[in-house]
């Protein structure tokens, strides 16, 4: 709650031009952009530059951010649009695929197969289902949050967690029919 | 949440940047203020164009009236200029605007 109130007070001093209130917004919620933007497109260096163009959009638009929206949800959001935007931008993906494999770190031993084995479960799922998993399953976010911010019904969102659950937990190996 | 759930969320974490990253808000905030500039500069250039028409526009209006004024306002923009000389000569003088100890 508390949090919360601190992001209100941001976004109103940022509504009215504060530069420091939106970089201390950046400051607090680009972890979640970012992280949430790497397991939408499994690209660390084009999440990392959809992230900065999403926080540039958002200080054009922060003026139509109402009072009391979940700030995290509307970033979200946003980086949603550019991640879909950027899916269309074919050729943009194969120029940063080279710098991707060099930049994405490798994991060793057991947990290396099972990383493969989600990137490539995580690469089989659509776009709005990815999504879905990555704000849900890995960010911790509600099922209504998740559903605001991509702009989802509700019933969509669930489904396509618990069918995204599904399908990751099978590529591990792991038979979990619970959702 | 169950161990499948568990094992899950932790190779997803591992796509978790780093909680605070001075660099990456650096590069957003630089944009940002680049961005914000261009909109000053487009702003300012806007308003210099259409003050520039406007008078442009109303010169044919103004030209008159300011001859017929000039010389009433001649002996008061010189005072005017006596004046400002006079305060910025004052200003200039050692101790002025000094705080005493």
């Amino acid at each position: 709650m508390i949090l919360e109130g601190v992001d209100e007070a941001l976004v109103a001093a940022a509504q009215a031009g504060s530069t420091d209130a939106f970089s201390r917004l950046v400051d607090r919620h680009q972890q979640a952009v970012r992280g949430f933007l790497r397991r939408a497109c499994g690209d660390w260096a084009l999440a990392d530059d959809l992230a900065q163009e999403t926080f540039l959009a958002a200080w054009g638009r922060i003026g139509g951010l109402r009072a009391g929206a979940s700030v995290r949800a509307w970033f979200c959001g946003i980086a949603y649009r550019k991640h879909l935007n950027a899916r269309r931008s074919a050729s943009r993906s194969r120029l940063r695929e080279a710098a991707w494999q060099a930049d994405h770190p490798s994991v060793a031993g057991a947990a290396a197969e099972d990383r493969i084995a989600l990137d490539k479960a995580l690469a089989g799922l659509a776009p709005d289902q990815r999504a879905c998993v990555a704000l849900c399953l890995a960010a911790d976010f509600s099922h209504a949050e998740a559903s605001e911010a991509l702009g989802l019904p509700l019933g969509t969102v669930k489904s396509h967690v618990a069918r995204g659950r599904a399908r990751l937990l099978s590529s591990l190996g792991v038979d979990d029919d619970a959702c | 949440m169950t161990p499948a759930d568990e094992r899950l969320r932790a190779l997803l974490e591992m796509d978790e940047p780093p909680a605070r990253d001075p660099a990456f808000s650096a590069a957003v905030m630089e944009q940002v203020m680049r961005r914000r500039w261009l909109q000053d500069l487009g702003f300012l250039a806007g308003l210099s164009l259409v003050g520039g028409a406007a008078l442009w526009g109303l010169w044919p209006v103004l030209e008159p009236a300011l001859i017929a004024i000039s010389g009433r306002l001649a002996p008061a923009a010189a005072a005017l200029a006596v004046g400002a000389s006079a305060l910025a000569a004052l200003r200039a003088l050692p101790g002025q605007g000094e705080v005493p100890a």
